[in-house]
């Protein structure tokens, strides 16, 4: 809030034409602000907020240090449920996974959301175009998986009937085999989230400046030219954006691998999320979920010191109103 | 764009890549609708029509797809027999309560936020932004332990509290961004004219409730469309839209038509939503990072 620096006991002096002017004002403004009011409308979020991630995050972290639903009550271990992961072959399995998953996810995501933007910036049907594009993402993570998985069905799976007769697959469905069960995760996740990158690159792509893209023009640059020293460093902001977001939730939803695969075949797609899911919900060892969970959250936390870092970057430059 | 006004000689390279370009859009057209089309016409199949194919390789009896006679008798199915009228209502109270919930106190938080400025912002930003970020399965974990101390496993304000977790730091997220972009000076000028401090933020209402009514939209999208929460919070009393469909989904016997229709009546419902903020959609899917 500014302060206004004519403020006097009076009210506010101005001065028109030289002659001194008294401003009166409600008493509010005489002195200074207090924040107290401002805290006021605050804290029940704030409440609200902490009861439901402070309280849960110690909570978490008590029950990393205990085994929790034993039959003996919940007994102290220390750091037991710690040392247990270090050997847990599956914990590390689970990480090699999800990272995989989300690399290869992203970079499919990126390579045609991008391609997308490009050719449908300007498009006579870049409106309804973009509008029908993002409806998958509009769609329950858990039913567009179930939608798939009837999908990949290798008895009666219209898109299993297609890739079985261009010969890419055989008998058995995209889901049932080790090979390729991660592969049918991508591929649900580029369906449902390359409008996401398209959208954010759109955005970007329409504040390059034109005026750069014609000069280099005029100047006989070629059209990729173009794009590689004008365009692409001008949304590489928006796509950092873009990145970090499917980052975060490629960690965070595990939903479609629930519907799909639950982890399977022979845990070819256990990604850590889904192994923390096993472990807490499937044989309720809390404990040792807990542990996981930190280890999970740790790592979320440091990624989003560097998002928070991107998103005071360029692209959320605010330009007008409300849109 | 421009480069479109400069580049207007048509050779035949630029012709063959038009002509590249809309196969493109085409192909990308129809892999995006497809699932969604499939879902919506095998949900009034039969069981025995929706189980049709055609041999392998034979594209040209493609068009057995559309040989069925259309039945509604899934989706009569779902709500006399299955209990999804049940569940719908579950759905709508659970993901509206925690969007009213989260708006409201978000909005209060978020303007004040936008309006003063204290020690530690940066750090309770941090915090608010995290809480939202954080997997589920990991808020989950310790959100169980603490719900079933309260007797908060399978009811509605469970789900709704637990919706909470991450709509409201998103509220409070994006509307400060909303909030930052009225000028105090309206505020000033309200007050100017008498009016308290609450009837100040009051008069800024109007100009921000676009936005506030859009993310309230995309709030109850976000609770709406959740599946982890629903199934082990909401598991027994509350049991929402997602994990009910994909309980019908049994070893033995899976109802395909029965699960077609079930997305149809979840998915629907938020496209439309989703249509009818369109203008917010980019800014609240980015947190507010991009603007359109």
């Amino acid at each position: 809030m500014t302060q206004n620096k004519n403020a006097t006991p009076e009210g506010v002096v101005r001065y028109v034409e030289g002659a001194k002017v008294l401003d009166y004002l409600p008493q509010v403004f005489n002195v200074k602000p207090s924040s107290s009011y401002y805290f006021w409308l605050m804290a029940p979020a704030l409440i609200v907020l902490a009861a439901i991630s402070i309280y849960p995050f110690f909570w978490l972290i008590w029950m990393s240090l205990h085994n929790v639903g034993s039959s003996a009550g919940d007994t102290f271990v220390g750091l037991k449920n710690f040392e247990k992961l270090l050997t847990d072959d599956k914990f590390w399995i689970g990480w090699g996974l999800l990272f995989k998953y989300t690399a290869f996810c992203m970079f499919f995501e990126i390579a045609i959301g991008v391609l997308l933007a490009v050719i449908l910036n300007g498009h006579r049907f870049e409106n309804i175009l973009v509008t029908v594009f993002l409806m998958p993402m509009m769609m329950a993570p858990a039913i567009a998986g179930l939608v798939w998985y009837y999908l990949f069905n290798s008895t009666f799976g219209w898109y299993h009937w297609l890739m079985q007769s261009l010969g890419i697959l055989g008998e058995t469905s995209i889901i049932g085999s080790t090979d390729t069960a991660m592969a049918a995760l991508i591929i649900v996740d580029i369906w449902q989230w390359t409008p996401l990158i398209t959208l954010i690159t759109l955005a970007g792509l329409k504040r390059v400046p034109r005026d750069q893209l014609e000069a280099n023009m005029v100047d006989g640059a070629s059209a990729f030219r173009n794009f590689v020293a004008i365009t692409l460093p001008n949304i590489y902001p928006f796509l950092l954006i873009g990145i970090m977001l499917r980052f975060m939730d490629n960690f965070r939803f595990i939903d479609v691998i629930l519907a799909l695969t639950g982890g399977g075949p022979a845990e070819s797609t256990k990604v850590l999320p889904v192994y923390l899911f096993d472990v807490s919900f499937v044989f309720f060892k809390l404990g040792r979920g807990a542990a996981i969970a930190l280890t999970l959250l740790i790592v979320t936390i440091i990624l989003c010191k560097l998002l928070v870092r991107v998103f005071e970057g360029p692209a959320s430059k605010r330009t007008d109103m409300g849109s | 764009m421009a480069s479109r006004d400069v580049v207007t000689y048509k050779t035949p390279l630029s012709r063959l890549l038009n002509v590249v370009i809309v196969i493109f859009l085409a192909f990308y057209l129809v892999w995006t609708i497809l699932p969604l089309f499939l879902m919506f016409v095998s949900s009034f199949k039969d069981l025995l029509a929706a189980f049709q194919l055609p041999p392998v390789g034979a594209f040209s009896q493609i068009g057995i797809f559309f040989d069925f006679e259309p039945t509604t008798k899934h989706y009569y199915n779902l709500f006399y027999n299955l209990g999804f009228s049940t569940y719908l209502m579950n759905s709508i109270i659970a993901a509206g309560g925690s969007a009213v919930v989260s708006v409201v106190l978000g909005s209060m938080a978020a303007y004040s936020l936008s309006r003063v400025d204290f020690r530690g912002k940066g750090d309770l930003f941090f915090w608010i932004i995290s809480t939202r970020m954080a997997p589920v399965v990991a808020v989950l974990v310790p959100l169980y332990a603490i719900f079933r101390g309260f007797d908060l496993i399978g009811t509605r304000t469970g789900l709704i509290l637990a919706y909470t977790t991450f709509n409201l730091p998103f509220a409070i997220w994006i509307l400060k961004g909303f909030f930052d972009n009225v000028p105090f000076a309206i505020e000033e000028a309200s007050m100017v004219d008498g009016s308290t401090r609450f009837q100040a933020f009051r008069a800024i209402l109007p100009l921000v409730a676009p936005g506030i009514g859009a993310f309230l939209v995309l709030c109850v999208l976000f609770a709406w469309n959740d599946f982890l929460f629903a199934s082990i919070i909401g598991s027994g009393g509350a049991k929402t839209l997602p994990p009910a469909t994909r309980e019908l989904v049994q070893p033995q016997n899976i109802q395909w038509g029965s699960i077609m229709a079930a997305g149809v009546v979840t998915t629907v419902p938020m496209m439309f939503l989703g249509l009818l903020i369109r203008r917010y959609l980019v800014t609240g899917l980015t947190m507010g990072a991009v603007r359109e």
